[in-house]
């Protein structure tokens, strides 16, 4: 394990970091999803060491580095905003380290040339950093971290400021960086970042880690409403769980009945279903349906890639139709459509964490 | 564009009395001085001798003060410790006492029988009636508006910026000199000049620790008290003249150039 963080406990006014408990292997992306204010930047600034725990450990190739001084810590944070020097030109910026290690002029130089080409900001070493857009920033906060090689590189919502055109570039460069062998914890609240990204992604939620996993598991399974937000899931719905003839039912307050999967269900819970696992037709659909309703469409927002549908049947259904569908569906508000999803897409929350 | 309803009638009016406040004595003072007189006590040997020795002392006063006054403004913009408010409450008193009970202080503390004083005489140096006397003086009075403005530029400054320095290896005073006070300049040379003023103009304080060698301010009022006014006026205006520019001097100076560029000098 290259990074372990054990029983890290943190109080910070009224916020509390408690029970930290991760382990980071070498080559891993790690992408932690919290809310502003869920203490995912607090963590960053422990494991670099711009602050300390109140007690638990941390330990970097098995080395306990937790009181160890922040320059001799060997991680490299990009902080959200970049915190580019603007008293500094952009060479200025990414030699910057190496004028603290005094390295010599020349090797400085060197170096600089080197890693501003490989993040093709070469043309801009002389510019001063006011006039930079998002993404240039972005490189050259890259740079000046990696330029010192740090044995993990720590992400502060990287792509919080960079257009919207420009995050593919820059989740092009990160993915070029894990591949290239760099270990890198990368915290945001955009679980996209996470499904892009991630080798292995973990939730942050009021400064505990809820739930970790493979990114596909995560947001497949997410253990509660909070996990299921950041995954972008919409459609939750309060229920009581009923078994009828050795089969799971979950009954909504207006009595809508959903067949669900499961061996144990008891009293009452929230379900999420994912917006994705939800089809929609214009006639009934033929053939065998684990949950088949009528419902009528109550508003139509468009969204990159077709339209979301909000489906009254009886239970509010958000549904993603891309556009070829959504022609052949004609619909239009206040137009009846049927809702259909199977059994295993309704995920029943654990509330207790 | 201004409209002009009632309130920025009112507006204009009130602010154009307070502004007609600071101009009209000083406009008067202007053109009661005929040229002649002035140019006779700006040809005097003991007014310019007296202008010179306000200007170095007080800029002496400043330059010295800020090896203290600038770690020591970067220290309350960011730490946050126990009576933090009394310290800055220290900090601010010199701004609320009367000026000849600080004069008073600084006497006891440099005199021969004060602890300073006393170190002094050792050395062979009478603080009193002496130029390092008048600029304790000066410090004494005018440090807070150097503190106060450079410790409004450090906290303005993100703290974000530090701690990048620090995460990317450089040592804690490295951090403090190649990223806080360069961040900071514009706020501690603004300091800089309004202690720098302030000292200069001092007379209270300073004409109790030494009548002589004349100060400026303290020469104005000897001429004022043993001839009169119309004697005393053509020195106040050279003096207000002296200090407008350099004043103005170093407002330029502190606004010529924002950035500091750290430019690619292996290149060439």
């Amino acid at each position: 394990m290259m990074l372990r963080l054990e029983n890290i406990n943190k109080r910070f006014g009224q916020f509390a970091l408690s029970d930290i408990n991760l382990n980071i292997r070498e080559g891993e992306y790690y992408v932690l999803l919290g809310r502003s204010g869920s203490g995912k930047t607090l963590l960053l600034e422990l494991i670099a060491g711009l602050t300390f725990p109140d007690s638990g450990n941390i330990w970097l190739d098995n080395e306990d580095i937790t009181q160890r001084k922040i320059q001799k810590r060997n991680t490299g944070l990009v902080f959200q905003d970049y915190a580019i020097f603007p008293n500094m030109t952009v060479y200025g910026n990414i030699a910057y380290p190496l004028m603290a290690r005094k390295t010599g002029r020349k090797a400085i130089f060197t170096a600089v040339k080197g890693i501003a080409a490989g993040m093709n900001i070469d043309h801009l070493l002389n510019r001063n950093t006011q006039n930079l857009s998002g993404g240039e920033l972005q490189r050259v906060a890259l740079a000046r971290t990696l330029i010192t090689s740090p044995r993990l590189l720590l992400l502060d919502e990287p792509m919080a400021s960079v257009d919207a055109s420009l995050r593919d570039d820059i989740k092009g460069i990160l993915r070029k960086l894990n591949r290239d062998g760099h270990t890198i914890i990368h915290v945001t609240h955009d679980y996209r970042e996470a499904v892009n990204l991630a080798s292995r992604a973990g939730v942050i939620h009021n400064g505990r880690i809820i739930q970790e996993g493979l990114p596909a598991e995560v947001f497949r399974k997410p253990v509660n409403k909070f996990v299921a937000r950041y995954a972008g899931i919409r459609n939750f719905f309060r229920v009581r769980f009923t078994r009828e003839r050795g089969k799971w039912k979950a009954i909504c307050p207006n009595k809508l009945v959903f067949n669900i999967e499961g061996d144990d269900h008891s009293g009452e819970g929230l379900i999420i279903i994912r917006s994705d696992d939800v089809k929609v037709f214009r006639e009934k659909p033929g053939g065998e349906h684990d949950n088949c309703f009528m419902g009528t469409i109550t508003d139509i927002i468009p969204c990159v890639y077709g339209m979301e549908l909000l489906v009254d049947a009886g239970e509010k259904f958000f549904v993603d139709v891309r556009q070829e569908e959504f022609e052949q569906l004609e619909a239009r508000e206040l137009s009846d459509v049927w809702i259909t999803f199977p059994a295993r897409a309704a995920v029943v929350l654990d509330e207790r964490i | 564009m201004i409209r002009y309803n009632p309130f920025n009638w009112i507006l204009l009016i009130l602010s154009s009395l307070v502004l007609l406040f600071i101009l009209a004595p000083l406009a008067g003072l202007f053109i009661h001085t005929a040229p002649s007189d002035f140019f006779e006590t700006a040809g005097d040997r003991e007014v310019q001798q007296s202008i010179w020795l306000t200007l170095w002392v007080s800029f002496a006063a400043t330059f010295i003060s800020a090896l203290g006054a600038v770690p020591l403004a970067w220290f309350m913009a960011r730490r946050n410790f126990p009576l933090k408010n009394v310290v800055q409450g220290i900090i601010d008193l010199p701004v609320v006492l009367p000026h000849t009970a600080a004069g008073i202080a600084i006497l006891g503390f440099i005199s021969r029988d004060g602890a300073l004083g006393r170190a002094a005489d050792a050395m062979g140096l009478n603080l009193i009636n002496n130029p390092a006397g008048i600029a304790l003086a000066m410090a004494f009075v005018s440090l807070p508006f150097f503190i106060n403005s450079a410790r409004d530029g450090f906290a303005a400054v993100p703290e974000k910026l530090e701690k990048a320095g620090l995460n990317l290896g450089a040592s804690r005073s490295r951090v403090f000199f190649t990223i806080s006070i360069p961040l900071a300049r514009q706020s501690i040379i603004t300091g800089f000049v309004m202690m720098f003023a302030r000292g200069m103009s001092e007379f209270g304080a300073v004409v109790i620790v030494a009548y002589h060698p004349m100060i400026a301010p303290v020469l104005i009022y000897e001429r004022f008290s043993s001839y009169g006014l119309s004697y005393s006026r053509p020195a106040s205006v050279l003096f207000i003249l002296v200090a407008l520019m350099v004043f103005i001097m170093l407002r330029i100076v502190a606004r010529r150039k924002k950035i500091t560029q750290i430019t690619d000098d292996a290149e060439a």
